[in-house]
């Protein structure tokens, strides 16, 4: 335990250090770097932890981002009334899609979280008096909200409270029903449990940080358009949740972290990022279905054969998704 | 008269968005193959006519090669790729939208963003007049095409000796190989005639309604409600699933044009909630 408290002090020194050691460009990238990682944790809560594969959790990040266009620019709301804002609605559109998503499985829970966030990009597109239509809504005052550096902190401090608040809600006994969920429904509902409120509670979650995380995103950007309502977003995340790993809670931040990152490098070589990432895709299916940090820690399991695994690690086995399935 | 106008171009957009869901019905609805790159093959097959018939390449040879090009390039991702990870849905998601991806934005580096429109088929230009009647010839003649392929690969499937491989390499893999079906060459075969179907739909579809590097996804969504809202693997189903969402399209686009894209995904949205297994599909979902 002592392990961890370590690493959490020296992960907060490091992402404190971000503004003073690095320049404005680069902390620029450490906040897009937080907020999407927050977006992928979020996600987990649904696709690693539920078992469920969304491929509409764009629509939770662009209603965040819309609620802080539309309130802004409308009624000059603050940062303060906005974020709650958007945490709630994101709360609202994702028990919307946990209803929708009651009876599907697998591939066909995916069509049905594309459609319905499909749907909502439709919304955003032909809805033009309020959204702005294809041109989204430019040059969002940022009236009272910090740039750079000061961005960077409060972009931290929003996250990690955030993070925090998942990581213990997926302790609690609710958020371990989710997990009971994924692992066996007929034994959960067997048990007494409703199945379908497990469901729905864990989009409804998962769809607010999202949401949150898309707020973050516009006050960053200082903009929103229709596309963050689009798929790639929706797949994006998905990505990073599969190619940092699933089955481990800091898994997806990871794999955020890894794919922006390797997305600023690569812009500053080519223009053709978006086929880098499309190769990211592939190499991500073939070699990478359970995550870097599944590899990684099977490949320490090999180098460490015949040493028993620590009982504290075994416990965390617990919380696995099967991703390549 | 308008009404009925509006009423043959939602057939013939339906018709249109039948020959891709084709395609998909093999590869997603029979094989289990969840390709999200469908919509990519699309383009890449109505982008390859445009370029060759634009360097002035005779009409047919061009869309030939347009189709049988894009159903190569299927036939290499099936085997080198798509082959390795047979049965897992997740990573076949990813890996075929990775595909469209790299497919869509190379296609963007070599044309550019601005929508193109392969010809239409020489014969097939200028309008038909009926009485009051004046409608696009090419727009007629492509309802004729949907039911014609509708009837050729639903015999294909049911009447031939190939047709009958096909499902047995479906329905029980390892019993097919048994008696000596050679399972992977048929899914090869199987997943070149879904990806060359998506081109041909490409070349015409684009003749139809332009395309541009960024519309293969709109197209795919549009194919895999259809494939889906009519049952998987029904081609019958498709047919009927893809002139109502043709028509649905084209009304809701004149009636209610704010709720345009809304109205389609909800309902649809709506329809696989209730009714996973879609409108003409039968047994249990997994």
């Amino acid at each position: 335990m002592s392990r961890r408290i370590l690493a959490v002090a020296a992960a907060a020194v490091l992402l404190l250090a971000v503004p003073v050691a690095l320049d404005s460009f680069s902390v620029f990238v450490a906040s897009r770097i937080l907020i999407l990682g927050l977006f992928a944790t979020a996600y987990n809560v649904v696709f690693g932890y539920g078992g469920m594969p969304s491929l509409g959790h764009a629509a939770f990040f662009g209603i965040g981002g819309y609620t802080v266009g539309i309130a802004v620019t409308r009624w000059a709301w603050p940062m303060p009334l906005t974020m709650p804002v958007a945490l709630v609605l994101g709360a609202v559109a994702g028990a919307v899609f946990g209803l929708f998503c009651l009876r599907v499985r697998g591939v066909y829970l995916l069509l049905i979280t594309l459609a319905l966030a499909q749907a909502v990009f439709g919304l955003a597109f032909y809805q033009t008096e309020l959204t702005g239509g294809d041109n989204g809504i430019p040059g969002i005052p940022r009236d009272g909200v910090p740039t750079g550096s000061g961005f960077y902190l409060l972009a931290l401090a929003v996250t990690a409270g955030c993070v925090a608040a998942l990581w213990a809600f997926q302790r609690s006994p609710a958020g371990m029903t989710i997990l009971g969920m994924r692992e066996s429904e007929s034994r959960m509902s067997a048990t007494g449990y409703q199945v379908a409120t497990i469901r729905v509670m864990a989009f409804a979650v998962s769809g607010a940080f999202s949401a949150v995380a898309g707020a973050l995103e516009v006050y960053l950007q200082g903009s929103v358009s229709t596309a963050s309502l689009s798929w790639q977003i929706s797949a994006e995340v998905l990505v990073f949740a599969i190619l940092g790993g699933a089955r481990r809670f800091l898994g997806p931040f990871l794999g955020a972290a890894i794919v922006t990152g390797l997305e600023v490098w690569v812009s500053t070589y080519t223009d053709r990022w978006t086929t880098v990432l499309g190769v990211v895709y592939i190499l991500t299916a073939l070699f990478l279905a359970d995550g870097v940090l599944g590899r990684s820690r099977s490949l320490l399991r090999r180098l460490r054969r015949g040493a028993a695994p620590p009982a504290e690690e075994a416990a965390d086995e617990s919380v696995i998704v099967e991703a390549g399935k | 008269m308008s009404w009925l106008t509006h009423t043959l171009n939602g057939l013939a957009y339906g018709s249109l968005l039948f020959l891709v869901a084709s395609g998909l019905t093999i590869t997603f609805g029979l094989m289990r193959t969840v390709n999200l790159a469908h919509g990519a093959f699309y383009l890449l097959g109505g982008y390859l006519a445009y370029d060759l018939a634009t360097r002035g390449t005779d009409y047919w040879l061009a869309m030939a090669i347009g189709v049988v090009g894009a159903a190569v390039a299927g036939m290499i991702a099936q085997r080198l790729l798509l082959h390795r990870i047979a049965g897992q849905e997740l990573p076949q998601i990813v890996l075929t939208l990775g595909l469209a991806l790299v497919i869509g934005d190379q296609i963007l580096a070599h044309y550019g963003g601005d929508p193109i429109s392969p010809p239409t088929p020489p014969g097939l230009t200028g309008p038909v007049e009926l009485g009051a009647l004046v409608f696009p010839k090419f727009r007629l003649v492509l309802i004729g095409i949907a039911v014609g392929l509708a009837l050729l690969v639903s015999a294909l499937l049911r009447y031939t000796p190939i047709g009958a491989k096909v499902r047995a390499a479906v329905d029980d893999q390892e019993m097919a190989r048994t008696v000596g079906i050679r399972v992977p060459l048929i899914f090869l075969l199987v997943f070149g005639l879904g990806t060359g179907l998506a081109a041909f739909a490409g070349v015409w579809g684009g003749a139809f309604t332009s395309l541009s590097p960024d519309s293969g996804f709109d197209v795919l969504l549009l194919a895999l409600v259809v494939v889906i809202a009519g049952g998987l693997g029904s081609i019958p189903g498709a047919l009927v699933a893809a002139l109502a969402v043709g028509l649905v399209e084209e009304f809701g686009r004149v009636l209610f044009p704010g709720w345009a894209m809304f109205t389609l995904y909800a309902a649809v949205a709506l329809v696989l909630a209730l009714r996973p297994q879609g409108l003409l599909g039968k047994g249990a979902v997994r």
